[in-house]
């Protein structure tokens, strides 16, 4: 028999995973019993780490280590919104890498979140192996569809760091539908509505028995829910600044205590129509008085304070059924995924919104896992066969004069997919361009996700217009995405290829690779053993991992725990870069990346591109005289890239 | 998975990509309907997707990839009309074989602005009296204008859909 592979859903909150075995799908259950895992890693004193819902019972007595919603901040920049948010209310350290990455510092240690979740899946490779007994080095890991590139990759990056072959970065939405129409011969149009801890995905599907085609998909990366919890918290809080003149927040140990007060009550919510909440400490004051809290939330109160989060996701869902040429009517079925979709207030919304009811049949933390689980069989030639047709979330986008990115491939675009732009110089005797590459929606670069950018120099001086450059920008079946450049008149294949995306070097890689042999990784230490007592053995061949202490992993020299993503790009000395390419680092101020490429036009000539097209096919009118009109050939618009020196 | 597809097959197709056009490419004729588009892409996922080439070795699941991808384009024009109709002239006039999905949606608009304004001289020259005509609030004149633009182009959708649009307002004000 071949190996099993697996499918993992790394969640914000909770984790899950699942495998095919005798043409069924199996949900797996930790050694507790538990069929989802809390993705929270808590550090111990002595270096040894513990990972899920054991974990996450430590963030009480010491948030400070112990990480969770980690899934958050994978693949993000730190000055990114949602870093700083996270800052402000988690008590875990979360301090700057060089290029503006991210990394978690705890007991004097920095991880980088690939790490982190590493810990999570390889918790979850663990539980795969007990039930199987034997060795997995197979998965199917999902992400959100609303994932950019740069999540992508790190969350590629944390599989291999766990130990796994990840045999597909899959959507969390297209795995959903998958696990619920996979082998039923089924001909519907279905939405997936997946509001999960951290984020919310809705995909629009056309099942044709074994085809499973996203005709879109549109998503909020800000609105799951942490967010729901974050309302019932504020309320509590408030009563609570109110009874004693004291916020609660500002002090960690307080804030969570209100935070899983929160989450049970949302819990509560989904079965009671009302839920007593009631902490008996919430915090000391200096004198030693013990202040506690006692509330009654309704949820006719709770659904009040979250329903304008509720309406956000329809309004996602309107832009989900116009990409994909649909009305609700169309639709023969709804599937919900994520836990808050337990929410009887959600399912009457969705209800409501779709006219009709949801499906219940599959249990919404799970579906995603068991879709997973169903693709990575077939993968390995162990389920029949199923085809995932998906598109790309998100424009991919290049960076053009005047801080403006145009889209060279536009969101819901079916992957894999190859666009090639063919290019040309603004300058006689031009050396080098600089290619900037951009996922999101808007015109704005800097207002997009910034996924790299790079320098190409390689090719034939000439006379501009002279020289061709072709950029092709390729999103593969992962949504990762690759650019690469190619000089068009030596016809030489002596391209810069650079894989933009945020993954760890591959050094660094085999680095920490390497120390995870060694025994650097992470399991739930004492839980697990206790556990083991009380369940009979089961034999695991090969190496596992032990309980052993956490190394520290030295990290250099890049945003997302790595050092390959160099975002200056290869400026080199010939083209006089210098400054340059410090202040474009600086992506943190809104108006930097404007007034640099302005800068550099005027007094070093580095970058700025020009996109040549008619001006009334310019998207803003204003912006015509940023394009140069000139020329087009029938070929597609040319773009030009300039290092024009004034 | 299902890749009953010959490897013979695979170098073949790859070495004549560049030459066949889209409708080749996914093996439907000219005036296919959409639905049999779809279904066109959906087979030939089925045999170049990457997921369904995984026991090739990796020079054929390079080639599947590139074919994978170039299907892909082939679908994304073929299915949406504005873009299909762009590279369907684009093809006539002998251009090219291929297009950008960016500059197919874009080329689109440019037929339409140009067809709204008129295709040729007089039709043009008709075309602006009665934008002018309109101007002056004459809806009469305008409407005349215009049938007389339609005698020089009497496929011209965009002057229909004025006259149409025109002659409402008309009655409706009388």
């Amino acid at each position: 028999m071949a190996e099993i592979a697996v499918g993992i859903d790394l969640g914000t909150s909770n984790s899950c995973v699942s495998i095919m075995q005798d043409g069924e799908v199996k949900v797996l259950d930790n050694a507790f019993g538990e069929r989802t895992s809390a993705s929270v890693v808590h550090f111990h004193e002595d270096g040894s780490v513990e990972v899920g819902n054991s974990a996450k019972a430590k963030v009480i007595h010491a948030p400070a280590q112990t990480v969770r919603s980690a899934k958050r901040l994978i693949g993000r920049y730190h000055f990114s919104e949602e870093v700083k948010k996270a800052q402000a209310v988690y008590a875990y350290e979360i301090v700057e890498a060089p290029n503006h990455g991210v990394r978690i510092e705890i007991r004097e240690e920095e991880f980088s979140l690939p790490e982190i979740s590493a810990m999570v899946l390889r918790e979850m490779k663990q539980i795969a192996e007990r039930h199987i007994g034997n060795k997995v080095t197979k998965a199917v890991i999902t992400v959100p569809a609303y994932f950019n590139d740069n999540q992508r990759q790190a969350t590629k990056d944390a599989g291999r760091i766990a130990g796994l072959d990840v045999l597909r970065i899959l959507n969390e939405p297209t795995a959903a539908a998958l696990a619920y129409g996979f082998g039923m011969g089924l001909n519907q149009r279905v939405a997936v509505y997946d509001l999960g801890g951290g984020t919310f995905d809705i995909s629009v599907l056309e099942i044709g028995k074994d085809i499973f085609e996203v005709l879109a998909t549109c998503g909020d990366t800000f609105l799951g829910g942490d967010d729901f919890d974050d309302r019932i918290i504020d309320l509590l809080a408030d009563d609570f600044v109110g009874k004693y003149k004291i916020n609660p927040r500002n002090d960690p140990y307080a804030y969570e205590k209100l935070k899983l007060a929160a989450e049970n009550a949302k819990k509560a919510l989904s079965i009671d129509e009302e839920t007593f909440v009631v902490i008996d400490e919430v915090m000391k004051t200096e004198e030693g008085e013990t202040l506690g809290l006692e509330r009654t939330i309704t949820r006719s109160e709770f659904s009040q304070l979250t329903h304008d989060l509720v309406m956000r996701t329809f309004k996602v869902c309107d832009e989900a059924l116009q990409q994909s040429d649909l009305t609700v009517r169309d639709l023969d079925g709804v599937i919900l995924v994520g836990g808050p979709t337990r929410l009887p207030m959600i399912r009457e919304a969705v209800t409501h919104y779709f006219q009709q009811e949801p499906r219940v049949d599959v249990d919404p933390d799970e579906v995603v896992s068991m879709g997973a689980a169903i693709h990575a069989a077939s993968l390995v030639g162990e389920a029949p066969d199923s085809m995932l047709l998906d598109v790309t979330p998100l424009d991919l986008r290049i960076g053009v004069a005047g801080g403006l990115a145009e889209p060279v491939i536009e969101r819901n675009t079916p992957v894999p997919i190859e666009q090639t732009r063919t290019f040309t110089t603004f300058q006689d005797h031009q050396e080098s361009v600089q290619i900037r590459v951009y996922q999101g929606d808007h015109r704005q670069a800097d207002e997009n996700a910034m996924l790299g950018q790079f320098e190409f120099s390689g090719f034939n001086k000439g006379l501009r217009s002279n020289v061709k450059i072709d950029v092709t920008f390729e999103i593969d079946a992962d949504g990762i995405v690759n650019v690469t450049a190619s000089d068009q008149a030596t016809g030489q294949q002596a391209s810069t290829q650079i894989t933009l995306s945020s993954g760890l070097a591959e050094e660094q890689m085999e680095r920490i690779i390497e120390q995870d042999v060694a025994g650097r990784v992470a399991t739930a230490a004492k839980a697990e053993a206790a556990a083991q007592k009380q369940i009979a053995p089961i034999t695991i061949s090969g190496d596992v991992p032990g309980a052993t202490a956490a190394k520290v992993t030295v990290v250099e020299d890049s945003p997302f725990g790595d050092g390959k993503t160099d975002l200056s790009g290869g400026c080199d000395d010939e083209t006089e870069l210098g400054d340059v390419s410090e202040a474009e680092l600086d992506l943190i101020d809104d108006d930097e990346l404007i007034q640099l490429t302005q800068e550099a036009d005027m007094d070093i000539g580095a970058d700025g591109i020009t996109l040549d097209m008619p001006a009334d096919q310019a998207p803003d009118d204003d912006d015509d005289e940023l394009f140069d009109t000139s020329g087009g050939d029938l070929a597609g618009p040319e773009i030009q890239l300039t290092n024009e020196e004034k | 998975m299902n890749a009953a597809i010959d490897p013979l097959e695979i170098s073949a197709l790859v070495r004549i990509m560049d030459e066949l056009d889209y409708y080749q490419l996914l093996n439907v004729g000219p005036k296919a309907s959409t639905t049999d588009i779809r279904k066109a892409y959906h087979a030939s996922s089925r045999s170049f997707h990457p997921d369904a080439n995984r026991t090739l070795n990796e020079d054929l699941r390079g080639h599947c990839g590139n074919i994978s991808k170039r299907i892909t384009e082939a679908y994304c024009v073929l299915r949406d009309s504005r873009r299909r109709s762009a590279y369907d002239s684009k093809r006539a006039q002998g251009d090219s074989l291929r297009i950008q999905i960016a500059e197919a949606k874009t080329a689109h608009v440019e037929q339409r602005k140009a067809e709204a304004r008129g295709a040729t001289p007089q039709g043009r020259q008709f075309h602006a009296k009665a934008e002018s005509d309109l101007k002056a609030g004459n809806l009469a004149g305008a409407i005349q204008n215009l049938q007389m633009a339609l005698t020089f182009e009497a496929g011209n959708l965009g002057f229909k859909a004025l006259v149409a649009e025109l002659r409402e307002r008309k009655k409706a004000s009388s």
